[in-house]
């Protein structure tokens, strides 16, 4: 044991063998005037506390307003979000069902409970974490955790404990070992080159991962996960698509199917269309719907007047018909309706273009299209 | 009366095997992490990593094709991914029991064994959390699940169960966590002065944040243990009520049951315990640890199992009668299914499994036997599982409406996941075994026989 | 004789609102008490078998106190046994037209007097068998000192407590929940338990905390009294979770079928008595006991103690009462019903308190009872 020649030491440290030495000696020593009395002990000894005469912990009323503190914040928060902010009816419940706030309030409750009271213990109350204590530096520590009880005189207010002094009173309360911790108060050894390079490694990660990060980011600006969702094989409109044999991607309608709104024609010559009759009357509807469809469907062809002067060019290579013509301003509605649903020379069919009344409709305005322009002088009033 | 005057059965027993001292209980505890792992471990490691990446592969493959890949359909939406979490969350709920149930109830065997459950709760719980996590299919936006500001100005529904269980899990770890290092502070402080290497004596006080033993910092740690007890055991009962609610606040039948949130709670400490069996007997037999975990340990545990049994046994007799007495005719078709049902095999197999079975542990001498206590461990474990089956895909599979019920087909993607998570919560055991002190030391010491001061003395006045 | 000349006057009160308020209203006090009683007995035989079972020693001083309020269950059982003339009154499923009606038609196979009465007659049988068993054995130890006496209510605990898992469920869904048939709650069980060893614990510490005061029980200590305590305030935590749970899930369900009986508990004047009951069963007790110190402060346990009983007395008002349908009342009939069972039940104690020694002299684990320390 090396005796340190100053005669004043940061700490003066006995071993004991037993607890039940260690307890008397406590309650012996306490309230010392040679410094403050310290005890290390490798797991809690019962009654220590008593013998030391130390204060009870505070925790229990940390741990209890925290408690209630954090139940009343998730409760606050909860309500506020859910009635207040945004009140919004979920499954039948009022957005202030407290009820449903329960389960919330109470595990915040002991989230922040139990924070006080682990992290409270440890860095509040027991003002931790201390690398560096100077009784980490004594030889006495690898024996306290391990199997020793150790009392301890320790320097309060830096004028240091009275050595001579000190070791007599420890010995003489039986401790089998006294160690002497020096002024100024030793501090344990950190192994520097080992943390400079830990710390080294540790930059040098952080530069890499940026680095590292940085071009990934560049070279692949997007990378949606599960983006095979979004490429999967699928049908375009008005596009070819090599899933079916005919490569077209639009299905033509199976044979016999009717669609909505259409009925079946199974008329097959013009002759027996004649007898066809116009359903509709002849109201200002009638006209003006007949109106709109036929410049939607019909004009392109046979002209704004339906006089077959078509807006489209000689390219086209079909002659459009005039229908002012007497023939057909003397054909029968069924003969241009069946014209309409088979089609006629280049003019194909209107049928799934046109519902049935809408048929009859621009039948209504051809028919005032052919009469406006075969005007006689006793239509003049 | 002297206790060696009592019958047997009334005899105090002792909590280790023979005189152990301070120094040797370090010697025997804290000297495996300072030695080379044995080539047993290694092949034990590699294997359960090795099922660990199967595990793994199988979540890879989820997460790039989107989780069509299991055998979810419509109406089973929840599947194994419910089943894995519930399964794995109830396991970790046996640690939390015995570190801090049993240590309000001054159960002192439970020093030596409730390092180990600690561990092992956390183990489950990071298990447990992968299921939530992939089962929401985009798991880079599950912090939406948390209240933040955000640009949309909305918050999460407050009155869903499952956003319940977001804050009860992960509350539920943090508490775990903070638990289990607290616990061991001090015994990484006694590695830190057994280490000989100054590098690794620096990490370990870092690690151990300079503990010192002082009577002050024993003082505040033993009340913030008790605290942390006490707060530990109402969350323990919390989580597992939640994981509950997000069953029976719905009215599927089957899962509405007011008996939910107790019977769960029930069943994850009955679940945990075998677990913690299965693992203590395997640690106990490779690692030297007879001395100090001993038949008693094991025994008492068993105890623990048949009477968390008869709970659960309790538990199954309310459903059925309640399924009976409600006159319900949904509740009454969903229990008809649950025995004779498509999956009627899996109603079977829990009762068996989970009240039969453990049973035979009313016998003293089964309780004392390796073999029917692995079998009994091993049976719990299964029943504790399919006993999620039942209860989820069971109920889910015939919903109100006939037209649209379905059977369930798991996919090997399912199975591989489900392996998986017992590979990663194996590996991280062993790896736990090798890297910390596996028994609390520092607990073990303050109950080792004559190693507290006797009452009665000087300063026992108060 | 105080007590027999008060309770004399609460039974010519209470007979005579057979008469003036209907024989319902008569019932329906009659059972809240029975129920009461009961559950004080049954819990104090509880927290016995709790004993024997996980062999607990500290307990040991008190656990004579303890078989004797459990005693309580004779004068329960009698109870129970003349409670069975309420059935025709209070109970819809006896009456002729619940045959009409398919659900309780279906039910009558759990739902008729004879079975009733069995199970009844059954459970008073179980529970006087299980008390006389522990008190029996524990008095002959006070001469014998025969330790085979713990080896015997050891074996006997675990079949003990099995029986009594299933007669308080039985209790709760034949007493209580089927005052409305239609409506169940595989909970209801272990609410009822909940507030059984609640009350229990809080009639043994009453007790305990009585003897002491005079002097009869030399040794128990803070130490006992912060274990008392800490049950209470555990079973505290256990009442309201349970009570609780039972209450969000109905009230999220909210299937007609079910939430019937809240609506007609939490809903109008009922509301008071359920803000009230959550007041004194789960706040109060919580914030008194929540620190150390009050768990070994004899004279706070004490009021706690009578806190908890008043409350398990609400929490029993509360269940059965609503079926009356004639809103909260407490008046001149439920005034003579308490002061005629608090005093049956007081007397009875008194008689109880005189059994034995005060404490398992015979035990071989007193010493170390009494040597507890936390």
């Amino acid at each position: 044991m090396t005796e340190p020649s100053a005669a004043r030491a940061w700490a003066v440290i006995g071993l004991f063998e037993r607890p039940e030495d260690l307890l008397r000696a406590a309650a012996r020593l306490r309230g010392s005037p040679l410094g403050r009395v310290q005890a290390y002990t490798p797991y809690p000894v019962h009654h220590l506390d008593e013998a030391l005469g130390l204060r009870r912990s505070p925790l229990g009323g940390m741990v209890f307003v925290m408690g209630v503190l954090g139940a009343l914040t998730a409760f606050a928060f909860q309500y506020w979000m859910s009635a207040v902010d945004y009140p919004i009816v979920t499954g039948g419940k009022s957005p202030r069902s407290w009820q449903a706030f329960v389960p919330i309030t109470f595990e915040v409750m002991v989230l922040f409970a139990t924070l006080t009271a682990g992290l409270g213990m440890l860095f509040l109350l027991n003002r931790l974490p201390d690398i560096f204590h100077p009784m980490l530096a004594s030889r006495a520590m690898e024996k306290i955790t391990r199997d020793r009880f150790a009392l301890a005189l320790e320097s309060s207010g830096g004028q240091g404990v009275d050595v001579d002094a000190a070791k007599k009173v420890i010995l003489e309360l039986g401790a089998q070992e006294v160690e002497v911790l020096p002024l100024p108060a030793p501090a344990p050894a950190a192994p520097l080159n080992f943390l400079l390079g830990l710390g080294g490694a540790l930059v040098a990660a952080c530069v890499l991962a940026g680095y590292s990060t940085y071009w990934v980011i560049k070279l692949y600006p997007e990378l949606p996960p599960m983006s095979h969702m979004e490429r999967q094989p699928r049908l375009n409109a008005q596009s070819p698509s090599g899933f079916f044999k005919d490569g077209r991607g639009m299905r033509p309608a199976p044979v016999g199917s009717v669609a909505r709104g259409h009925r079946p024609y199974l008329i097959k010559t013009p002759e027996e269309a004649a007898r066809l009759v116009n359903p509709l009357p002849r109201t200002t509807e009638t006209m003006e719907k007949g109106r709109v469809l036929y410049a939607v469907y019909c004009r392109v062809c046979h002209g704004f007047l339906g006089d077959g002067r078509t807006t489209l060019t000689s390219a086209y290579g079909a002659k459009p018909a005039d229908l002012r013509i007497k023939r057909l301003a003397l054909a029968p509605d069924g003969t241009i309706y069946h014209a309409i649903m088979v089609g006629k020379n280049a003019m194909p069919s209107y049928a799934y273009e046109l519902k049935e009344d809408e048929r009859w409709a621009v039948i209504h305005y051809l028919r005032a299209l052919q009469r406006a322009q075969d005007a006689r002088e006793s239509d003049i009033p | 009366m002297a206790e060696a005057l009592l019958p047997e059965g009334l005899r105090e027993p002792a909590l280790t095997d023979g005189a152990i001292t301070l120094g040797e209980l370090d010697d025997r505890v804290l000297s495996v992490p300072e030695t080379r792992p044995p080539a047993k471990w290694f092949a034990a490691f590699a294997l359960t990593s090795a099922i660990s990446a199967v595990g793994l592969a199988c979540i890879a493959y989820t997460l790039y094709t989107g989780i069509g890949a299991w055998g979810n359909n419509s109406p089973v939406f929840w599947a194994f991914d419910i089943i894995n979490f519930v399964f794995w969350v109830g396991i970790g709920h046996a640690g939390t029991l015995i570190s801090a149930i049993l240590f309000l109830f001054r159960k002192r065997w439970r020093n030596s064994i409730a390092r180990y459950a600690e561990a092992m709760t956390i183990f489950a719980v990071i298990c447990a959390a992968i299921f939530p996590l992939i089962h929401v299919g985009r798991p880079w936006l599950a912090f939406w699940l948390f209240p933040y500001p955000n640009q949309r100005a909305l918050w999460p529904n407050f009155r869903s169960p499952l956003l319940w269980d977001v804050f009860a899990v992960n509350t539920y770890f943090i508490v775990s966590l903070l638990f289990w290092f607290l616990g061991m502070v001090p015994d990484i402080a006694s590695m830190r002065d057994r280490a000989k290497d100054p590098r690794l004596k620096f990490a370990y006080t870092a690690l151990s944040v300079g503990w010192r033993g002082s009577a002050e910092h024993w003082q505040h740690y033993e009340k913030a243990y008790l605290l942390l007890a006490g707060l530990a055991t109402g969350l323990v009962l919390s989580v597992h009520s939640v994981v509950s609610f997000d069953f029976a606040v719905s009215v599927v039948p089957g899962w509405h049951m007011t008996i939910f949130p107790p019977y769960f709670v029930t069943g994850a400490i009955f679940a945990g315990f075998a677990m913690v069996m299965m693992v203590l007997i395997v640690v106990r037999e490779t690692m030297d640890l007879k001395h100090l975990i001993t038949m008693y340990h094991l025994e008492v545990m068993n105890k623990v199992i048949l009477g968390t049994s008869c709970l659960m046994g309790y538990a199954y007799m309310m459903e059925g009668f309640t399924a009976w007495y409600s006159q319900n005719q949904f509740i009454h078709h969903a229990f008809k299914q649950y025995l004779w049902g498509a999956y009627g095999w899996a109603g079977w197999t829990v009762l068996v499994c989970n009240v039969l079975i453990p049973q035979l542990f009313w016998s003293s001498r089964l309780r004392r036997s390796y073999p029917s206590m692995i079998f009994v461990a091993a049976a719990v474990t299964i029943g504790m599982w399919f006993e999620r089956f039942v209860i989820i895909v069971m109920s889910l599979q015939q919903d109100y409406l006939p037209s649209s019920w379905r059977l369930y087909q798991p996919t090997l993607i399912d199975f591989g996941i489900l392996l998986g998570s017992f590979g990663i919560f194996f590996s991280l055991v062993l790896l736990f075994a090798r890297v910390l002190p596996v028994i609390a030391t520092t607990e073990v010491k303050a109950i080792l026989p004559g190693y507290q001061p006797a009452h009665g003395g000087d300063h026992d006045r108060a | 004789m105080r007590i027999a000349a008060l309770g004399a006057l609460g039974a010519v009160g209470a007979a005579l609102s057979y008469f003036a308020a209907g024989p319902a209203r008569f019932w329906v006090n009659w059972i809240v008490w029975m129920l009461f009683l009961a559950s004080v007995g049954l819990g104090a035989l509880f927290l016995v078998g709790l004993e024997h079972l996980f062999i607990a020693r500290w307990s040991v001083p008190l656990r004579r106190t303890a078989e004797r309020v459990s005693g309580l269950v004779v004068p329960a059982g009698v109870a129970a046994v003349a409670a069975l003339g309420s059935l025709r009154v209070l109970y819809p499923w006896t009456r002729p037209e619940a045959a009409a009606k398919a659900v309780l038609a279906a039910k009558s196979a759990w739902l008729n007097v004879p079975f009733f009465c069995a199970r009844t007659l059954l459970c008073a049988g179980i529970w006087a068998f299980s008390y006389r068993f522990f008190l029996g054995g524990s008095l002959s130890q006070d001469a014998s000192k025969d330790p085979a006496m713990n080896l015997r209510a050891r074996r006997f605990a675990p079949v003990f407590m099995s029986l009594f898992a299933v007669t308080v469920t039985i209790t709760a869904f034949d007493w209580i929940s089927s005052l409305q048939p239609e409506w169940y709650s595989d909970i209801f069980g272990v609410y009822l338990f909940a507030g059984v060893f609640l009350s229990g614990l809080a009639g043994t510490a009453a007790a305990v905390l009585h003897l002491s005061g005079r002097g009869r029980l030399p040794g128990v200590r803070g130490d006992h009294l912060y274990n008392l305590g800490a049950l209470i305030f555990a079973f505290t935590v256990f009442w309201s979770y349970i009570a609780f749970a039972q209450y969000m899930l109905i009230w999220y369900g909210n299937l007609p079928e079910e939430i019937v009986w809240y609506k007609s508990r939490v809903e109008g004047r009922w509301l008071p008595v359920i803000l009230f009951l959550a007041l004194l069963r789960f706040a109060v007790p919580f914030a008194a006991l929540a620190a150390r110190d009050a768990k070994k402060d004899g004279r706070r346990l004490l009021w706690v103690a009578w806190l908890v009983l008043f409350s398990h007395w609400l929490d029993l008002y509360w269940l059965v009462y609503p079926e009356l349908g004639i809103g909260p009342r407490f008046s001149w009939p439920e005034f003579s019903f308490a002061l005629m069972f608090v005093c049956a039940g007081l007397a009875w104690m008194r008689r109880q308190l005189t059994l034995g020694e005060d404490m398992p002299t015979g035990d071989p684990f007193l010493k170390e009872g009494l040597e507890f320390r936390l």
